[in-house]
């Protein structure tokens, strides 16, 4: 006779090993991450004398790099352009590729591929190519050295087209079907049954955007010439030449630059762990 | 008598139309008028160089009321293509900071204008007197002066005086050739826990390069500036030096990046490096608590060193008459006594009007205090242009000189093999 017992069967020590093995990996992995961005904020705040000592705790704390980061260069200028460009980029993106995403899953219309094709391919034209159409055009409106000649030229990507694409094409037509009986427009169908539905797409997007604008370094580069009218990441450059960096002011420039986005990061972790998830890195 | 009369009314005549002639040729800023030049400098958005970059101009425009100089922070890696999309939107730069292993191509592709279209010979000729004739040299291409130099050093032979005495080694006596500083570093090496030697050879530019082939009697590129030269015996000596001085023990087998870190704290012995980083060094020094002290380049034996430059020219690409005399008014302050005293005392670079260092209204006193600018003046009496290649593949093949470089130094691969191979590669990309 068989008995089954309804006792629960004690793991094996390989199986009981396996979330401390993981545990440890994961510390090990997160200290690999974390460190960095510790030698950043530890070094901005040593005492020039220590700057490449290895010690991971200084023997005194001083400002002093942070002062000189802030004097040699318009900083919280430079900071408010990147904010305002940042956010302008991503709202605008997010604006243009929600649209295009819509017409593009809910509309049957003649050339709907070859466009989509012909989008998708514009994705693959790298920057180097279009930099001076672009910067012609720029020039010729008047809008260099302004933060709409940072803006502007970047409110459409294709990228974030295809991603939304993906997911409005995922969202179920029997549901835009009952919202065109019931007398909505698209407008409607777009904003009051899709948007609220896929809002975590949405927002995980933004975040991916918001870090690719926010870092963006040859654009603002090439169109912005005077200091107070550029963005962070050019402005790091003051600190560093082809012979030696200035590690300490470099250093702290690069804590105030990456506090934003650490910010967002935190505000909106679960978004950006969804959108690596679904997108892959970038 | 009437012929002699009418012979000298004809010889008036003619000089007032040749002299109105010139006037007319050259360009000029209308009365009353005022004119803003724009000039990109890689100086100007450096936390260490923008400083004094900006009070060059300040004072520029101070002594020139009729001037505006808008200051355009670019840095260096990125200079030659935000220039070339200027100059594609069909504005260019007014003034351009550049260095000099491009001048080939910026004068062919970007359309330098020669400062001999824009100044008239006596005012450039006054303006010259005076400059190093070396350092004068650089700037210019089939006898036209497009690049006036600016910004400007030489390789210096940096050393740690406490480690010298500490591998029993005597400062005063820094080794002279690089027999001695092989032999200095392997004492350094097997007395100390520091590092012997470190050539800094190996990063974005090949001036140092250019000087160790140069020294040893080579050269990079043929005199008719056809053939590529580093494939050949001298240059493949010269490299062969420095791969010894690696293979043996005394050369740190950090990369020039890193090697910054363990030279300011006072890990390395020997140091080879612009003599740009002076400053930078000379506070290391200080912060760190080692004693500096500077040397002239080593020698290959008996052969008198050829240093080659780094640094900058400044270079005109306006198109407009009055703002190409307003560059020119700039690039006149700039590279005078005043400018050059300026640029060595805020900058760190060489003074190219030598003779100011004995000046006391100028930089007798600070030459005095900071006594490494004689190394470099000495230098520059033997001086060699820093070499560009033609064409358009000019940074290709820099970049395979100092690819190459890089495989012989760090392996213990066949040094003629790899420089005559890079050489073949390099000349099938040559015009």
């Amino acid at each position: 006779m068989t008995t089954i017992s309804n006792a629960p069967v004690p793991a094996s020590k390989s199986a009981r090993r396996i979330p401390y093995v993981s545990h440890a990996l994961l510390i090990f992995l997160s200290f690999l991450a974390v460190f960095p961005i510790y030698w950043m904020i530890i070094t901005s705040l040593r005492p020039a004398s220590e700057i490449y000592s290895p010690s991971p705790i200084p023997s005194e704390i001083t400002l002093d790099h942070y002062i000189r980061a802030w004097t040699a260069i318009p900083l919280g200028r430079m900071m408010l352009n990147t904010v305002v460009t940042a956010m302008s980029q991503t709202f605008f993106q997010l604006l243009t590729s929600i649209l295009a995403a819509y017409a593009f899953a809910a509309w049957s219309f003649r050339g709907r591929s070859v466009l989509y094709a012909l989008l998708a391919l514009t994705w693959l034209v790298p920057f180097q190519a279009i930099m001076i159409p672009n910067y012609i055009l720029l020039t010729q409106m008047g809008w260099r050295d302004t933060l709409w000649g940072l803006i502007v030229p970047n409110i459409g990507s294709a990228f974030a087209i295809l991603l939304l694409f993906q997911s409005f094409k995922s969202f179920p037509q029997d549901l835009m079907d009952a919202a065109r009986i019931d007398g909505a427009s698209n407008w409607g169908i777009l904003w009051r049954v899709i948007f609220p539905n896929l809002r975590a797409s949405v927002a995980s997007l933004g975040v991916l955007l918001f870090i690719s604008s926010w870092n963006d370094y040859f654009w603002p580069l090439l169109v912005t010439s005077r200091p107070e009218n550029s963005t962070v990441q050019i402005g790091l450059q003051a600190f560093m030449s082809s012979d030696m960096n200035l590690w300490g002011p470099l250093m702290a420039a690069a804590t105030i630059a990456s506090l934003p986005v650490l910010l967002v990061y935190l505000l909106l972790q679960r978004q950006v762990i969804d959108s690596f998830v679904k997108s892959g890195l970038r | 008598m009437m012929r002699r009369l009418i012979g000298v009314v004809i010889s008036v005549f003619a000089l007032l139309l040749t002299g109105s002639v010139v006037a007319q040729d050259f360009p000029s800023i209308p009365e009353g008028e005022t004119v803003t030049i724009r000039f990109y400098s890689y100086n100007l958005g450096n936390a260490t160089f923008g400083p004094g970059t900006e009070r060059l101009i300040a004072e520029f425009m101070e002594t020139h009321p009729n001037i505006i100089v808008e200051g355009v922070a670019v840095p260096s890696p990125d200079m030659t293509a935000r220039v070339q999309a200027d100059i594609a939107a069909g504005t260019p730069p007014d003034v351009a900071q550049l260095v000099f292993d491009g001048l080939d191509f910026f004068v062919n592709n970007f359309q330098a204008v020669p400062l001999e279209n824009i100044a008239p010979p006596e005012e450039l000729n006054a303006h010259f007197e005076g400059f190093s004739p070396n350092g004068l040299r650089l700037g210019q291409l089939n006898d036209q002066t497009y690049g006036l130099a600016f910004t400007f050093s030489t390789p210096v032979f940096f050393y740690n005086a406490d480690i010298f005495r500490a591998a029993g080694l005597d400062p005063e006596n820094p080794p002279t050739t690089w027999e001695e500083v092989r032999e200095a570093a392997l004492t350094i090496v097997n007395n100390t826990d520091y590092e012997g030697v470190h050539i800094a050879g190996l990063s974005s530019f090949d001036w140092v390069i250019q000087s160790l082939i140069k020294s040893n009697g080579g050269d990079v590129l043929s005199d008719d500036r056809s053939t590529i030269r580093f494939g050949e015996p001298e240059a493949i000596e010269a490299i062969g030096m420095w791969q010894d001085l690696v293979m043996s023990g005394a050369h740190s087998r950090l990369t020039d990046g890193d090697v910054v870190e363990a030279v300011f704290t006072g890990q390395v012995g020997m140091y080879l490096q612009t003599s740009a980083l002076y400053f930078g060094l000379s506070n290391a020094a200080r912060d760190n608590g080692w004693d500096l002290r500077a040397a002239p380049m080593p020698q290959f034996g008996e052969k008198a060193t050829v240093p080659v430059n780094s640094g900058s020219a400044l270079y005109i690409f306006s198109n407009d008459p009055a703002r190409q005399r307003a560059a020119w008014e700039f690039l006149r302050f700039v590279t005078s006594e005043r400018g050059y005293t300026i640029i060595a005392t805020e900058l760190g670079y060489l003074p190219l009007r030598p003779a100011i260092v004995e000046q006391p209204e100028y930089l007798q006193e600070w030459a005095e205090a900071n006594p490494y600018v004689y190394i470099n003046l000495e230098q520059l009496s033997r001086l060699d242009a820093w070499d560009s290649y033609p064409g358009s593949n000019w940074r290709q093949i820099e970049n395979i000189l100092l690819e190459a470089v890089e495989v012989a130094v760090t392996s213990d691969a066949d040094v003629a093999t790899v420089m005559t191979d890079a050489a073949a590669r390099a000349q099938a990309l040559m015009p």
